[in-house]
């Protein structure tokens, strides 16, 4: 696996806001030479002064090329995902460690140890656009987006570097309806539940194959997202913005709430929710296209509590949005944004009100922006197409794209060396 | 005594006295008559405040003397002080609007990005006077043919702007200052084996005969927009010791040889280590010694004076990092011992 490739790419985007500063850099920066000589800064200078600049706004950043860019990024512990490739044919299935320097708190300097490591692989057949780690065992279950079916693996353990395809899990419906998501049971019990639209999901149970639970609704919203928020309650986000809210435990309808009224045609949406014992603490937030965000209570996920307009630039797309991220932050006020983009954008979400405004980002990881390779023919654009919090660490996240690059980073919160001391309010 | 001798026949009896008269006026606080060992040239002015939290090393400087001494390789006799380094001797190197600018802090903010520093008068005075040290070494160097300073190696410094931790160009200002005037000028090998390129450095010494700029450098380090140094060597990642110091054996003679130099700069960066944070090579802490070892006894076998600054090196850990940075005064007061100097 090889170190990553520093030739940049120059955009063509429509600016927004914070893209203004990163525009004017790249235009405006002029040199003298001994002699009065003026030269136009290029790409490569774009990418120096980031580097410089990121030495000051990073805590930690962890580069790593992948031979084949990911679409998925898993944890299956506190230091090792699941990455794996989404090509028409064969696609392999990489568990990687992070750098031991990352977790060097104390020492960093005494931590020589800061590669990504290959410590699983295997091969899938087809591409794989979701992937999921059933907790407290060593499997996965991917989707290949091909038909309702599951593939089932076993990640191997310390005698084995081998990722071992060991079954399936059958879905609702023969034909293939759209990627299925994939959402795992938090307790210890080997239960997925999946399905791509609304009206397929079902709770099936990994050892026996047999379905514990399905959804009963005769809508069929093809789902941006399904995940568990309790043991057994689950929240399932439609691309039409739409939200369902079930418990496996019982056969009732599911909780339905429609997206926030907003003033352009329908647009895709994509939802995320905090897990947690009690439902009071869990919020959900959803994002439409254009970068029109709302949170909510999951008691009542209609009731819009905080909004704001995202300061994210949307490309025009032909091809699925199957590769826009948003997430709640596990342990800060904060949500991230990839896709919509060519950054992760980390936005405050402590500060929006119930009216909407406009929402500048906390901080915008450009790492792979700046690490895709120069932008010719046969070229690919470094579009972010995932990212996951780290569990624990307030600030880790890990980013991939679509030219391969996989980034593990810990941000700065600049806005809190900024802060007023308190009382002083 | 043996250096000595040999400047004098190389020379042509027009430089004798601009010998001479280079020996008279070192730019020094203090000056070691007495013949006390390798020469070190350190200022506890090398330092200068940082915002909390800053990821600069400054804190390597003062370090690096004091581990030497702790551990009883050189003795405080043999500390030189530079003077700081005045406006026109920066001069000979940089714009005028530059220096007024950066002396007076009116530096916008974009520059100082690039930087990586916010300016303050502390930064300036650091800065002058590691300068004012590499200048001194390399004086020292042309008398005694070996010196060392604690600190130097800013190259990424620009005629007209700052880059990448680096303000002056102190082995730019040190080659055009003991370069001369007078023809034939004093020819001067800059010998850069940092991590990163030596940038400013190439740039600088483009077009000038007199100066020969050597750089070995890992490619996909910093900077990404390279100079055109008289030799680049530019490796690939993960290069480990026997490789690299075999790169350098294959150039350093050849190029003594036709290039003749009179004087030789050397920044013995330490940021090839496998543990620095930025450079993305595999040298360990015997590789560098191994490395400065040759590049050192190389030169003094031949007779050519040579000042060595230690140069760049990141790392969180400042004590292994200081650590690391002596290597090259140690392996140069294995040198001073072994010629009997």
């Amino acid at each position: 696996m090889k170190r990553d490739d520093w030739s940049g790419v120059s955009g063509e985007d429509r600016v927004s806001q914070s893209e203004a500063r990163w525009e004017k850099l790249k235009h405006n920066r002029l040199r003298c030479g001994i002699d009065g000589e003026m030269e136009e800064a290029n790409v490569e200078d774009i990418l120096d002064d980031w580097f410089i600049e990121s030495l000051k706004t990073y805590k930690d950043l962890h580069v790593y090329q992948l031979e084949h860019p990911t679409q998925v990024i898993e944890w299956t512990s506190g230091k090792t995902v699941c990455v794996a490739g989404y090509g028409s044919s064969k696609n392999e299935v990489l568990e990687l460690r992070l750098p031991l320097k990352l977790f060097a708190n104390e020492n960093k300097g005494l931590c020589a140890e800061r590669d990504f490591k290959v410590v699983h692989g295997g091969f899938a057949d087809g591409p794989v656009r979701c992937l999921r780690h059933v907790p407290g065992t060593r499997c996965i279950v991917t989707s290949d987006g091909l038909s309702s079916n599951l593939q089932v693996w076993d990640l191997g353990g310390d005698d084995s570097d081998v990722i071992r395809r060991t079954g399936s899990v059958k879905g609702r419906t023969t034909a293939s309806e759209g990627v299925s998501r994939i959402a795992a049971r938090p307790s210890s019990r080997p239960h997925i539940l999946h399905g791509a639209l609304s009206g397929d999901i079902q709770l099936t149970e990994l050892t026996s194959g047999k379905t514990l639970y399905k959804l009963e609704t005769d809508s069929a919203d093809p789902l941006s997202s399904l995940q568990f928020v309790g043991d057994s309650v689950f929240l399932a986000g439609c691309r039409n913005g739409n939200i369902y809210v079930a418990d496996t435990r019982t056969s009732s309808a599911p909780q339905l709430s429609p997206p926030p009224a907003s003033s352009g045609e329908s647009e895709p949406w994509w939802t995320d929710a905090s897990a947690g014992p009690d439902p009071s603490s869990c919020r959900v937030i959803r994002l439409s296209l254009s970068g029109e965000a709302a949170v909510s209570d999951l008691r009542n996920p209609g009731a819009i509590v905080s909004r704001a307009r995202l300061d994210v630039q949307t490309h025009c797309r032909c091809s699925s949005t199957d590769d826009v991220g948003l997430s709640l932050a596990p342990a800060l006020d904060c949500i991230a944004v990839s896709g919509l983009g060519r950054a992760v954008q980390i936005y405050d979400t402590s500060v929006w009100r119930p009216e909407p405004q406009d929402a500048l980002p906390l901080f915008e990881h450009r790492g792979h922006e700046v690490s895709s390779r120069q932008s010719d023919e046969g070229s690919v654009p470094a579009l972010v197409t995932s990212h996951v919090w780290h569990p624990d660490r307030p600030r880790t996240l890990l980013s991939a794209a679509a030219d391969g690059s996989v980034h593990v980073w810990d941000w700065v919160d600049r806005s809190a060396a900024d802060a007023p001391a308190p009382g002083a309010k | 005594m043996i250096c000595m001798k040999k400047i004098f026949f190389k020379s042509s009896p027009l430089n004798v006295g601009r010998v001479f008269g280079a020996c008279r006026c070192f730019h020094a606080e203090t000056v070691r008559r007495e013949r006390s060992g390798l020469p070190i040239v350190h200022h506890g002015g090398y330092v200068c405040d940082l915002p909390p939290g800053h990821r600069f090393p400054m804190g390597k400087f003062p370090r690096v003397l004091r581990c030497l001494i702790n551990d009883q390789v050189i003795t405080d006799k043999q500390v030189w002080v530079p003077e700081i380094a005045s406006k026109d001797l920066l001069s000979c190197v940089h714009t005028d609007e530059y220096l007024t600018n950066f002396i007076h802090g009116r530096v916008n903010e974009q520059d100082q990005k690039r930087t990586g520093f916010s300016w303050s008068e502390g930064l300036v005075s650091r800065c002058r006077y590691e300068t004012g040290g590499t200048v001194l070494a390399a004086q020292v160097a042309l008398q005694r043919g070996l010196a060392c300073s604690t600190a130097g190696g800013t190259h990424h410094a620009f005629p007209g702007y700052g880059s990448g931790f680096c303000l002056i160009n102190d082995l730019a200002v040190a080659a055009k200052y003991l370069m001369g005037n007078s023809s034939p000028k004093r020819k001067v090998l800059i010998v850069d084996l940092d991590v990163h390129q030596g940038d400013g450095t190439a740039f600088i010494f483009k077009e000038e005969p007199s100066v020969f700029t050597f750089s070995v450098h890992c490619g996909k380090n910093f900077p990404l927009r390279k100079q055109q140094s008289d030799l680049d060597v530019s490796v690939e990642d993960g290069l480990e010791d026997e490789e690299y110091l075999s790169i350098v054996e294959a150039h350093l003679p050849w190029l003594l040889e036709t290039f003749r130099p009179d004087l030789v700069l050397y920044d013995a960066g330490v940021d090839p280590h496998q543990e620095d944070e930025l450079g993305r090579l595999r040298l360990t802490d015997r590789g560098l010694y191994k490395r400065d070892l040759y590049v050192m006894k190389t030169m003094v076998s031949r007779g050519v004076p040579v000042a060595a600054v230690i140069g760049g090196g990141y790392s969180r850990d400042i004590d292994k990092l200081a650590l690391r940075h002596s290597i090259v005064h140690r392996a140069a007061t294995q040198v001073w011992r072994e010629f009997g100097m």
